[in-house]
């Protein structure tokens, strides 16, 4: 086979011998005398000539908005008026070009074959390629394959694994990351001001986030501290006596980091004692230690235990008793 | 007593009319001891950073008779509490944020309190206010008052010494029930958080020290008067500050966003893709 | 009639475009190549633009992305800010967030760039959306178009992704929200999770250096990917031609449209223009994203209303309405958002991308088709098709559950009930009325909007009912002649039968002609 050509299109409008050569017959799909150069206003002169100034007189619009495009930057820009005339310039440049295309342009409804029997190869041309390609399999598959099979294949895995190592190098392993937050014994409980919180800052139904002292950045470590009241906890196993009485005071502490995604837990239901989460709709129960009531999150907010110091500021008695925040395979279980 | 607990809804049963008559003696005698309290109160100046609330005779006894006629069917004559929760130390502040925000007065107890306009003019608001005020002092325990918020910039303009400080509290305490952009949300229970950018300074401060349920309050412990102050200052900002970036659609975020792109964005290019091309 | 003065012009056009062909041709042998590409036909049926929309839209924010990376600053280095936003005035934040501050207030012209491109992104996702539609409905991607498909499934991937990260580069509280999110997503992956997570961010999130990388891959990894494949996704439609709905005067081997040259390639153009008539009206008109609102992500904040995008709506509604299960045992877990944000999507990109075999196998044609099936004339694909839209709406309503329950006053815990059930009894009811609608469609050969769907009943002289279709008596109420190539016999327009409901038509055989 030669170089190869072009498959013969036949497109009806080049004439009887339209590339089609010899002994190619006329496909009965084609009409073979359709009008390439027709366009609706070709033969009305005068409407032709008035759409022709109605798009060039859209395409004025288009130069306006271009001029006022640049005064609007000179003197400083503004967001809205940049927005209406680049709106109203590309929408008038288009109309004008979709009017010129329509009415005045042709290319309108032709029809062409799909040159079948060319777009894909013959039975020679396909034997042929593969021929080409077994040349070189067969030579390299030599005695059963030997060198691809057991020597490349392996190889490849194995050198081209190592190749991925560098990778690694983007990130710190976990280790004990995901197991301990910021939080220690004496550590007070501070705002994002950095003023430490008393056992009699809050009134009841108060709620406010703590960081502790020194690490207010932290991103493990907010914790929502809130004043229930009178209002008794059920504490689950291990985190019995982790809230402050003090009068009719009763602090408690979570952790701010949803057990299910890790968003900030904060909205916080006076009415049914609830804490929400506003990424998914998880709901904890406040008084039965913040366990999960509603939605997707599928462990309890973990406690922080609290102590008074003598001078009444509140302090963490030590850090959280289990892993804060969302799951991973890891984590033991409770 | 606890706020929470005089705030709680606690139905009790009341018999209506002939109850109320047999009580009107007593309250004129209440009424009257208001009116001497009033007197010995007249000179009274308001504790710092509050705004002071009358105390004049005629505005509290304009205050019984209004506070009488919607208010005393629920919570009681002297509001010692009925359908609705006693009133003897909620303070100033929770009657203003509840009467002017037309949260009260409330057709059935069982209705959650939501947002309206106000069922009452400026001046009966102040007088009720000054009833029960009256009412709180006489028991001795006066309740938040209401606070004075002194804008420290006005709407337009964005030289506020105090808008950043108001928005750091605002994120960290208002943003995750209100929004970031003040336009309300949605606690559990389907109790709806409400829009703020309509809300005067006054009314977000009141609410703030109130913590008018479901919402927490924040005491003096937590926020100072100045915090208060700058974070109404900042929802002000935010409801009367034009957009930047132009029209701003609902101010809810990426759903809205989503619903014009997707509807209208798409749906006009379809539009022009029909006017191209052909209908097959 | 054309003057001599024109026809003179004309010439000597002529004569300037030969100079120039011949002077290509000298040096490449292009005349053959750029003929049959001046003289190709496009199908003109609106909803083949759809794709089109899409290549645009990417052009644009492709445009737009550039004039934005220049003023961004990919950095998690905390900086003060003390610019034109008083409210964040003093307040700390990254870099990244504040050069997005800068671009929005202090740079001319720069808030409209980055409102456009926002934009742009949402309407080509949308677009993407709707040409997978058009393709999945219309069964274009049968042999010969399976690669264009797989093709065409993985653009629509990386779109999203691409998309997720660009809007998280400004570092603002809604979309650092949403890189907790995925963050948890990936940690909560069996085995390796943990480490995956902490590779890829650097750390522990949020991580120190993550928008260097976000960086690097939004602005280039996703981008090279995208231009690559769509280039890939155009050559092979270049090439494979067009597919075209049946119609008077088209068979399987033929083509009826447009000449690119000058039609198709000036209706395109306008096209273009239209868009960027929409995205730049949009970009100066309607906000979008108004990151200083939002202000910049710190851990122990969160705001109502954190939703992703819409095309990503769908993985957070999932998140949402997926029960709170997780398992644990000999100390290790596999944690909730393993399902949802894992499983989900990997089973229906699986689908998706499987589809045209499914198909293949669903219907027994493994032929080669050019002419496209209108819904209706597969029941079975179509009722699937709709079942699927219906249950992605369901997730994507469900990502919107306190913005929905705040306007209508309902609560969220209802909400999420009825749209748990609502993801599959909504699909399975959905496609039933599908399944149903198509069938009787085709058997009445209407038109759904134009004409009213159903038959005509005639009473005879003795009192019987009958009911006119298009199988009897050639008539079917639509006056004995209809649009689409069909005449009222259950022939096409071409002598081809149509077959009846499932069958499909005879004579799709390539012909040797």
């Amino acid at each position: 086979m030669t170089q190869t050509e072009s498959p013969k299109i036949f497109t009806g409008t080049h004439g009887p011998d339209d590339g089609a050569g010899e002994s190619t017959p006329w496909p009965h799909d084609v009409p073979p005398d359709q009008d390439d150069t027709w366009y609706p206003l070709r033969d009305d002169p005068w409407r032709a000539k008035r759409m022709e100034y109605f798009i060039a007189f859209l395409w004025g619009i288009t130069a306006v908005c271009g001029v006022g495009l640049a005064i609007v930057y000179c003197t400083g820009g503004q967001a809205e008026l940049e927005g209406m005339f680049l709106l109203v310039g590309f929408a008038t440049m288009g109309t004008g070009l979709l009017l010129w295309a329509r009415n005045l342009l042709p290319g309108h409804d032709i029809t062409a074959s799909r040159g079948t029997d060319h777009r894909t190869s013959s039975p020679e041309e396909r034997a042929a390629v593969v021929e080409s390609l077994s040349r070189g399999t067969d030579a390299m598959m030599s005695r059963r394959g030997f060198l691809v099979k057991k020597v490349l294949v392996p190889v490849g895995g194995i050198f081209g694994l190592a190749a991925i190592f560098p990778l690694a190098s983007l990130g710190a392993r976990p280790g004990r990351a995901l197991y301990h937050t910021k939080w220690y014994a004496g550590s007070r409980l501070v705002t994002e001001d950095n003023v430490a919180l008393h056992v009699d800052d809050l009134m009841v139904d108060g709620i406010m986030t703590v960081f502790p002292e020194g690490y207010i950045d932290d991103p493990t470590s907010p914790v929502v501290v809130l004043n229930i009241g009178g209002d008794p906890i059920k504490a689950r196993r291990g985190q019995a006596g982790f809230e402050v009485i003090s009068g009719a005071n009763g602090i408690v502490a979570f952790s701010k980091i949803c057990t299910h995604a890790g968003c900030a837990v904060s909205l916080f239901n006076v009415l049914s004692m609830q804490l929400i989460c506003p990424c998914h709709q998880s709901t904890f129960n406040i008084l039965q230690d913040a366990a999960p009531v509603f939605g997707p999150a599928p462990r309890p907010l973990p406690q922080l235990p609290l102590g008074v110091r003598p001078d009444g500021y509140l302090i963490a008695m030590s850090d959280f008793i289990e892993p804060i925040g969302p799951g991973f395979w890891n984590r033991s279980g409770d | 007593m606890t706020t929470k607990k005089l705030l709680a809804s606690r139905p009790k049963n009341s018999s209506g009319g002939r109850l109320r008559h047999a009580l009107v003696g007593p309250a004129a005698l209440v009424g009257a001891a208001m009116v001497m309290f009033g007197v010995l109160f007249w000179t009274t100046s308001a504790p710092a950073q509050m705004k002071p609330v009358t105390m004049s005779p005629v505005s509290i006894t304009a205050g019984q008779t209004l506070f009488d006629q919607h208010c005393a069917a629920c919570h009681g004559v002297g509001g010692v509490g009925g359908k609705g929760p006693e009133l003897l130390n909620v303070g100033a502040a929770a009657v203003d944020f509840f009467v002017a925000t037309g949260r009260m007065p409330l057709s059935s107890p069982n209705l959650e309190p939501t947002s309206h306009a106000p069922f009452f003019n400026k001046a009966q608001i102040a007088d009720i206010v000054a009833y029960v005020n009256a009412l709180d002092i006489e028991h001795g325990t006066p309740g938040p008052g209401i606070p004075d918020i002194t804008p420290a910039c006005n709407n337009e303009s964005a030289n506020c010494p105090t808008l950043s400080e108001g928005n750091a509290l605002f994120m960290m305490n208002c943003a995750q029930c209100h929004d970031a952009s003040g336009s309300g949300g949605l606690l559990s229970h389907g109790y709806v958080v409400p829009s703020l950018r309509q809300a005067t300074r006054t009314q977000v401060g009141e609410a703030i020290r109130v913590g008018p349920r479901p919402m927490p309050n924040w005491g003096p412990g937590q926020f100072t008067d100045q915090q208060v102050s700058a974070i109404a200052d900042y929802v002000y900002y935010l409801g009367h500050t034009p957009d930047p970036g132009g029209l701003g659609i609902a101010h809810f975020g990426p759903v809205p966003e989503g619903f014009v792109g997707v509807i209208f964005g798409l749906g006009v290019l379809l539009l022009c893709s029909r006017l191209i091309g052909n209908r097959g | 009639m054309s003057t001599v003065a024109e026809r003179s012009a004309d010439r000597k056009r002529a004569k300037k475009e030969q100079e120039l062909l011949d002077w290509a041709d000298d040096r490449l042998g292009s005349s053959t190549w750029v003929r049959s590409a001046l003289d190709k036909i496009f199908p003109d049926h609106w909803s083949f633009m759809v794709g089109e929309i899409a290549m645009y839209c990417f052009i644009l924010l492709i445009v737009t992305g550039i004039y934005l990376a220049l003023f961004y600053k990919a950095s998690d280095a905390i900086v003060i800010y003390h610019g034109p936003y008083k409210p964040l005035d003093g307040q700390s934040m990254t870099e990244a967030f504040a050069s997005t501050l800068n671009l929005s207030f202090s740079v001319r012209a720069g808030l409209v760039m980055r409102q456009a491109h926002h934009w742009a992104a949402n309407i080509f996702m949308a677009a993407v959306a709707f040409h997978m539609c058009r393709v999945f409905f219309t069964g274009a991607f049968r042999r010969p178009r399976e690669i264009n498909w797989v093709i065409g499934v993985t653009l629509l991937l990386v779109a999203m992704l691409e998309g997720f990260s660009g809007y998280s580069l400004p570092d603002d509280l809604l979309s650092g929200s949403g890189l907790r999110v995925v963050f948890s997503i990936v940690q909560s992956i069996p085995l390796i999770g943990p480490w995956l997570a902490f590779n890829v961010w650097g750390g522990a999130f949020p991580g120190t250096e993550f928008f260097a990388r976000l960086f690097v891959i939004h602005e280039f990894l996703f981008p090279l990917l995208l231009a690559g494949l769509l280039g890939g996704h155009l050559a092979i439609l270049w090439h494979q031609k067009h597919t075209d709905f049946a119609g008077p005067g088209k068979t399987e081997h033929n083509i009826v449209g447009s000449r690119l040259w000058p039609q198709y390639a000036i209706k395109s153009t306008a096209l273009l223009m239209f868009i960027a008539a929409v995205i730049f009206g949009l970009g100066g008109l309607i906000q979008i994203n108004p990151i200083w609102v939002y202000g910049p992500f710190e851990a122990a904040r969160a705001s109502a209303g954190t939703q992703p995008d819409w095309y990503v709506g769908w993985l957070d509604g999932g998140l949402r309405l997926w029960p709170h299960w997780e398992f644990r045992s000999f100390g290790h877990e596999i944690p909730n958002p393993f399902f949802p944000g894992i499983v989900l999507p990997g089973i229906v990109f699986n689908v998706i991308y499987a589809w045209p075999w499914i198909d293949k196998k669903l219907f027994g044609d493994y032929e080669e088709h050019n002419l496209l099936d209108r819904p209706r004339d597969k029941p079975l694909r179509t009722a699937i098709g709709v079942a699927a839209l219906l249950f992605f709406f369901d997730l994507t309503l469900a990502s919107a559950t306190d913005l929905i329950g705040n306007a209508l006053q309902m609560s969220f815990e209802l909400l999420i009930e009825i749209l748990q059930y609502g993801s599959f009894i909504g699909p399975i009811v959905g496609g039933v009325i599908a399944y149903r609608t198509c069938v009787l469609l085709k058997n009445t050969n209407a038109h759904p909007i134009q004409r009213p769907v159903g038959g005509i009943m005639i009473r005879d002289a003795r009192g019987g009912y009958h009911t006119l279709g298009a199988s009897h008596d050639g008539h079917d109420g639509n006056d004995g002649h209809e649009g689409n190539g069909h005449d009222g016999s259950g022939h096409d327009g071409n002598g081809h039968d149509q077959g009846t409901a499932l069958e499909p038509a005879a004579g799709g055989h390539p012909a040797e002609d």
